[in-house]
Protein backbone atom coordinates (compact mmCIF):
# COMPACT_ATOMS: atom_id res chain seq x y z
CA UNK A 1 0.00 0.00 0.00
CA UNK A 2 1.60 3.33 -0.85
CA UNK A 3 2.01 6.06 1.61
CA UNK A 4 0.86 9.78 0.21
CA UNK A 5 1.89 12.94 1.41
CA UNK A 6 -0.81 15.91 -0.10
CA UNK A 7 0.42 19.76 -0.53
CA UNK A 8 -1.74 22.22 -1.86
CA UNK A 9 -0.36 25.54 -2.63
CA UNK A 10 -2.18 28.76 -4.05
CA UNK A 11 -1.22 29.68 -7.97
CA UNK A 12 1.74 31.54 -7.13
CA UNK A 13 4.88 30.61 -8.27
CA UNK A 14 6.55 31.30 -5.05
CA UNK A 15 4.90 28.13 -3.94
CA UNK A 16 6.57 26.33 -6.65
CA UNK A 17 9.61 26.49 -4.54
CA UNK A 18 8.02 24.83 -1.72
CA UNK A 19 6.68 21.64 -3.48
CA UNK A 20 10.14 21.54 -5.53
CA UNK A 21 11.33 21.67 -1.79
CA UNK A 22 9.30 18.88 -0.44
CA UNK A 23 9.77 16.54 -3.63
CA UNK A 24 13.67 16.46 -3.06
CA UNK A 25 13.03 15.77 0.90
CA UNK A 26 10.82 12.69 0.01
CA UNK A 27 13.04 11.44 -2.74
CA UNK A 28 16.39 11.84 -0.14
CA UNK A 29 14.16 10.01 2.85
CA UNK A 30 13.26 7.52 -0.45
CA UNK A 31 16.80 6.62 -0.95
CA UNK A 32 16.66 7.95 -4.86
CA UNK A 33 20.25 8.54 -5.83
CA UNK A 34 21.32 12.44 -5.93
CA UNK A 35 21.14 13.15 -9.86
CA UNK A 36 17.67 11.24 -10.01
CA UNK A 37 16.54 13.33 -6.88
CA UNK A 38 17.80 16.61 -9.68
CA UNK A 39 15.56 15.30 -12.37
CA UNK A 40 12.29 14.54 -10.29
CA UNK A 41 13.10 18.29 -8.57
CA UNK A 42 13.23 19.93 -12.59
CA UNK A 43 10.38 17.28 -14.08
CA UNK A 44 7.79 18.88 -10.45
CA UNK A 45 9.23 22.39 -11.05
CA UNK A 46 7.86 21.84 -14.35
CA UNK A 47 4.91 20.19 -13.77
CA UNK A 48 3.60 22.67 -11.42
CA UNK A 49 4.45 25.92 -13.23
CA UNK A 50 2.07 24.51 -15.96
CA UNK A 51 -0.54 24.11 -13.40
CA UNK A 52 -0.16 27.82 -12.01
CA UNK A 53 0.60 29.15 -15.57
CA UNK A 54 -1.73 27.18 -17.86
CA UNK A 55 -3.69 25.24 -15.82
CA UNK A 56 -5.64 27.89 -13.20
CA UNK A 57 -4.07 30.65 -15.14
CA UNK A 58 -1.83 32.52 -12.17
CA UNK A 59 -5.58 32.56 -10.26
CA UNK A 60 -3.76 33.03 -7.07
CA UNK A 61 -7.33 31.18 -4.89
CA UNK A 62 -7.24 28.50 -7.60
CA UNK A 63 -5.34 25.51 -6.26
CA UNK A 64 -2.61 22.94 -7.24
CA UNK A 65 -2.92 19.82 -5.03
CA UNK A 66 0.19 17.94 -5.08
CA UNK A 67 0.16 14.20 -3.69
CA UNK A 68 4.03 12.18 -3.51
CA UNK A 69 2.38 8.31 -3.70
CA UNK A 70 5.19 6.18 -2.48
CA UNK A 71 5.53 2.31 -2.74
CA UNK A 72 8.13 -0.37 -2.77
CA UNK A 73 8.77 0.22 -6.48
CA UNK A 74 8.24 3.74 -7.37
CA UNK A 75 7.43 7.81 -6.25
CA UNK A 76 4.43 8.69 -7.80
CA UNK A 77 3.27 12.35 -8.46
CA UNK A 78 0.03 13.64 -9.10
CA UNK A 79 -0.10 17.33 -9.89
CA UNK A 80 -3.82 18.34 -9.97
CA UNK A 81 -5.22 22.20 -11.56
CA UNK A 82 -8.54 23.77 -11.13
CA UNK A 83 -7.90 24.50 -14.81
CA UNK A 84 -10.55 24.37 -17.76
CA UNK A 85 -8.79 20.61 -18.26
CA UNK A 86 -5.90 19.54 -20.22
CA UNK A 87 -5.29 21.05 -23.09
CA UNK A 88 -2.67 20.66 -25.58
CA UNK A 89 0.63 19.02 -24.39
CA UNK A 90 3.69 18.52 -26.89
CA UNK A 91 6.53 16.18 -24.73
CA UNK A 92 8.32 15.90 -27.97
CA UNK A 93 11.75 17.11 -28.63
CA UNK A 94 12.22 20.82 -27.76
CA UNK A 95 15.87 22.81 -28.38
CA UNK A 96 17.36 26.43 -28.38
CA UNK A 97 17.10 26.93 -32.45
CA UNK A 98 18.49 30.40 -33.87
CA UNK A 99 15.15 30.98 -35.66
CA UNK A 100 13.19 30.87 -32.51
CA UNK A 101 15.55 33.69 -30.70
CA UNK A 102 14.94 35.68 -33.74
CA UNK A 103 11.68 35.50 -32.86
CA UNK A 104 11.71 35.86 -29.04
CA UNK A 105 10.39 32.52 -28.56
CA UNK A 106 12.21 31.68 -25.34
CA UNK A 107 9.87 29.04 -23.96
CA UNK A 108 7.96 25.80 -23.69
CA UNK A 109 10.78 23.39 -22.77
CA UNK A 110 8.75 22.54 -20.10
CA UNK A 111 6.90 19.25 -21.20
CA UNK A 112 10.02 18.13 -23.41
CA UNK A 113 11.85 18.06 -20.18
CA UNK A 114 9.07 16.06 -18.29
CA UNK A 115 8.38 13.71 -21.05
CA UNK A 116 12.71 13.35 -20.93
CA UNK A 117 13.27 13.36 -16.97
CA UNK A 118 10.33 10.97 -15.44
CA UNK A 119 10.05 7.24 -16.14
CA UNK A 120 6.25 7.36 -16.61
CA UNK A 121 3.90 9.93 -17.09
CA UNK A 122 0.13 10.67 -17.93
CA UNK A 123 -2.18 13.16 -18.54
CA UNK A 124 -6.31 13.19 -17.20
CA UNK A 125 -9.34 14.98 -16.77
CA UNK A 126 -9.85 15.31 -12.68
CA UNK A 127 -13.13 13.71 -11.72
CA UNK A 128 -15.12 16.53 -11.85
CA UNK A 129 -14.00 17.09 -15.29
CA UNK A 130 -12.63 20.41 -14.99
CA UNK A 131 -8.89 20.54 -14.45
CA UNK A 132 -6.33 18.40 -15.28
CA UNK A 133 -3.75 16.11 -13.37
CA UNK A 134 -0.58 14.77 -14.59
CA UNK A 135 1.11 11.70 -12.77
CA UNK A 136 4.87 11.66 -13.00
CA UNK A 137 6.16 8.48 -12.37
CA UNK A 138 9.85 7.91 -10.77
CA UNK A 139 10.75 4.50 -10.43
CA UNK A 140 13.40 3.11 -8.00
CA UNK A 141 16.95 1.67 -9.87
CA UNK A 142 15.86 -1.55 -11.89
CA UNK A 143 12.20 -1.43 -11.17
CA UNK A 144 9.82 -0.79 -13.88
CA UNK A 145 5.91 -1.95 -13.78
CA UNK B 1 17.03 44.78 -7.21
CA UNK B 2 20.04 42.21 -9.85
CA UNK B 3 22.40 43.15 -7.01
CA UNK B 4 21.23 40.63 -4.74
CA UNK B 5 20.96 37.59 -7.72
CA UNK B 6 24.24 38.81 -9.80
CA UNK B 7 27.73 40.12 -8.80
CA UNK B 8 29.34 41.87 -10.81
CA UNK B 9 33.12 41.43 -11.81
CA UNK B 10 35.00 43.57 -14.67
CA UNK B 11 38.00 43.47 -16.17
CA UNK B 12 39.28 44.63 -19.69
CA UNK B 13 36.61 43.71 -22.22
CA UNK B 14 35.34 40.54 -19.92
CA UNK B 15 32.71 40.56 -17.79
CA UNK B 16 32.24 37.67 -15.21
CA UNK B 17 28.29 37.59 -13.64
CA UNK B 18 28.11 35.81 -10.58
CA UNK B 19 24.85 34.22 -10.63
CA UNK B 20 24.30 34.46 -6.60
CA UNK B 21 20.26 32.89 -6.10
CA UNK B 22 20.71 29.34 -5.63
CA UNK B 23 17.17 28.99 -7.97
CA UNK B 24 16.62 30.17 -11.48
CA UNK B 25 13.48 30.17 -12.27
CA UNK B 26 10.25 32.41 -12.48
CA UNK B 27 10.47 33.73 -9.03
CA UNK B 28 14.46 35.40 -9.46
CA UNK B 29 13.88 35.40 -13.60
CA UNK B 30 13.16 38.90 -13.62
CA UNK B 31 16.07 40.17 -11.25
CA UNK B 32 18.80 38.10 -13.21
CA UNK B 33 17.19 39.34 -16.51
CA UNK B 34 18.40 43.56 -15.15
CA UNK B 35 21.99 42.53 -15.77
CA UNK B 36 20.93 41.60 -18.98
CA UNK B 37 21.91 45.40 -20.38
CA UNK B 38 25.49 45.05 -18.41
CA UNK B 39 27.20 42.66 -21.09
CA UNK B 40 30.49 43.06 -22.12
CA UNK B 41 32.48 41.93 -25.39
CA UNK B 42 33.12 38.68 -23.73
CA UNK B 43 30.42 37.80 -20.92
CA UNK B 44 30.38 34.71 -18.38
CA UNK B 45 27.61 33.55 -16.53
CA UNK B 46 29.06 32.06 -13.26
CA UNK B 47 26.94 29.53 -11.67
CA UNK B 48 28.72 28.04 -9.17
CA UNK B 49 25.97 29.16 -6.44
CA UNK B 50 23.35 28.08 -8.64
CA UNK B 51 21.93 24.28 -7.94
CA UNK B 52 18.61 24.62 -9.89
CA UNK B 53 17.65 25.63 -13.07
CA UNK B 54 14.06 25.67 -14.95
CA UNK B 55 12.54 26.12 -18.41
CA UNK B 56 12.19 29.60 -16.82
CA UNK B 57 15.35 30.09 -15.92
CA UNK B 58 16.63 28.51 -19.34
CA UNK B 59 14.03 31.95 -21.07
CA UNK B 60 16.01 34.00 -19.31
CA UNK B 61 18.99 32.92 -19.81
CA UNK B 62 18.28 32.77 -23.35
CA UNK B 63 17.69 36.56 -23.21
CA UNK B 64 21.61 36.71 -22.65
CA UNK B 65 22.03 34.96 -25.83
CA UNK B 66 19.90 36.73 -27.57
CA UNK B 67 21.37 40.10 -26.60
CA UNK B 68 24.73 38.89 -27.20
CA UNK B 69 24.13 37.80 -30.51
CA UNK B 70 22.75 41.27 -31.66
CA UNK B 71 25.71 42.69 -29.60
CA UNK B 72 28.62 40.28 -31.71
CA UNK B 73 29.62 39.53 -27.86
CA UNK B 74 30.70 35.86 -27.00
CA UNK B 75 28.71 34.45 -24.13
CA UNK B 76 30.24 31.20 -22.06
CA UNK B 77 29.02 29.51 -18.80
CA UNK B 78 31.06 28.56 -16.09
CA UNK B 79 31.09 26.06 -12.99
CA UNK B 80 27.76 24.09 -14.07
CA UNK B 81 27.22 21.41 -12.14
CA UNK B 82 26.86 18.09 -13.91
CA UNK B 83 23.19 18.36 -13.82
CA UNK B 84 22.91 21.21 -15.19
CA UNK B 85 25.84 20.33 -18.12
CA UNK B 86 22.73 18.00 -18.76
CA UNK B 87 20.26 19.94 -19.25
CA UNK B 88 21.93 22.51 -21.18
CA UNK B 89 22.70 19.25 -23.47
CA UNK B 90 18.96 18.26 -23.58
CA UNK B 91 18.05 21.83 -24.89
CA UNK B 92 21.26 22.41 -27.29
CA UNK B 93 22.04 25.89 -24.71
CA UNK B 94 25.78 24.57 -25.45
CA UNK B 95 25.70 25.63 -28.63
CA UNK B 96 25.09 29.25 -27.52
CA UNK B 97 26.69 29.41 -24.07
CA UNK B 98 29.65 27.32 -24.24
CA UNK B 99 31.67 26.42 -20.90
CA UNK B 100 34.65 28.19 -20.31
CA UNK B 101 37.03 27.35 -17.34
CA UNK B 102 37.93 29.89 -14.83
CA UNK B 103 41.79 29.04 -15.98
CA UNK B 104 41.03 30.18 -19.28
CA UNK B 105 40.26 33.30 -18.09
CA UNK B 106 43.55 34.26 -16.35
CA UNK B 107 44.58 35.55 -19.85
CA UNK B 108 41.98 38.52 -19.93
CA UNK B 109 42.91 39.69 -16.52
Amino acid sequence: MAECIEISIPSNLVFERVVRASAAEVAQAQGFPEERIEDLKLAISEAVTNAIEHGNENIANKLVAVVFALDHHKLEVSIADQGKGPGKMDPSRKVVREENLEEGMLRGFGMYLIGALVDDWEVSSSEDGTGTIIKLRFYREGQTE
Amino acid sequence: MSDQVVRREEFGDVVVLHITTNSIDAISAAAIEQSCSDMRPITVLDFEEVAFINSAGISVLLKFVVRARKSGYKLFAMNLSPHHQKLFKMVEMSRFMPTIEERDLAAYR
